[in-house]
């Protein structure tokens, strides 16, 4: 049941015996994502990969039959090595959102926290997520708080300013 | 937009008071104004959160009875914890693939260093 201070959110933690900067790699190097994102029944099918803020890792799985199914995060926040915050989602090969095919009410988009921390020679990690909608007020907050996007939007009306003046 | 139900769900369960209706209401259906009590929160106040908890599924209300009765909808819950559960296998699966990566690369780092 549902109690007053479980703050509804799913959350995973490990101890791998590796460096913290070994797993940060792992986790934001397209040729190390290769090795272990996808499931055993998929192959990968290749993947482009942007570390920075709202830039977009979108990769493909390769069921045995051929089939593609394309899936991305986009990175809300990077410090590297101990913190990566992304949203996660199902896409087409285009990068645009699309359906999970789990199951019906699979949620389109998952907004996932990483951190590593040092434990001697070992890395303790923790992700922490839920389920989260683009309209949501949430995020939008998040994003705008987010020195980077904000200029990337800036950017975009300094553009568009510039386009009415020319225009 | 498509809609997305589960989301609107966490999201309504990311506050406490509204947890706390929940956690009531899973005594038992109970009237608006017996939920306000323990809250030390107006009635619209109440309502509001009671609205929010409504359009995510997790509450209806009774349209039989003057006094509304709310009572709890489980099926939006079990959404939770279907999919807590289903996201919890598809990492437990992915992070021993990285476990399993992280070793192999590591031997292989340390066989190269002795090669040398």
């Amino acid at each position: 049941m549902v109690g007053k201070n479980d703050v509804p959110e799913f959350v995973i933690e490990r101890e791998f015996s590796a460096p913290r900067e070994l797993v940060w790699k792992c986790w934001t190097d397209a040729k190390r994502l290769a090795r272990w994102w996808v499931p055993g029944q998929f192959s990968w099918g290749g993947a482009t990969l942007d570390l920075r803020v709202g830039g977009m890792f979108h990769y493909c799985m390769r069921w045995p039959d051929g089939r593609d199914m394309w899936g991305k995060f986009v990175y809300h926040e990077i410090v590297a090595p101990e913190r990566l915050v992304f949203v996660s989602s199902s896409s087409d090969k285009d990068g645009g959102i699309t359906r999970a095919p789990w199951f019906a009410d699979w949620p389109l988009e998952v907004l996932n926290t990483l951190v590593l921390h040092d434990a001697g020679a070992k890395t303790k990690m923790r992700l922490s997520a839920h389920p989260i909608n683009a309209n949501d007020a949430e995020l939008k907050r998040f994003v705008m708080a987010q020195p980077g996007m904000s200029q990337g939007f800036g950017g975009v009306f300094k553009q568009l300013d510039q386009l009415l003046v020319d225009g | 937009m498509q809609t997305d139900p589960l989301s609107a769900t966490f999201s309504a369960l990311a506050d406490p008071t509204r947890r706390a209706i929940l956690a009531r209401l899973a005594l038992g259906e109970t009237s608006v104004s017996e939920l306000a009590e323990p809250f030390d929160m107006s009635l619209p106040a109440v309502s509001k959160h009671l609205k929010v908890l409504e359009r995510a599924g997790l509450i209806a209300r009774g349209r039989e009875a003057q006094w509304r009765p709310c009572r709890i909808e489980p099926r939006a819950l079990m959404g939770v914890d279907r999919w807590l559960e289903e996201y919890r296998q598809l990492w437990e699966a992915r992070l021993d693939r990285l476990d399993d990566y992280l070793r192999e690369f590591q031997s292989k780092e340390k066989k190269r260093g002795r090669k040398k």
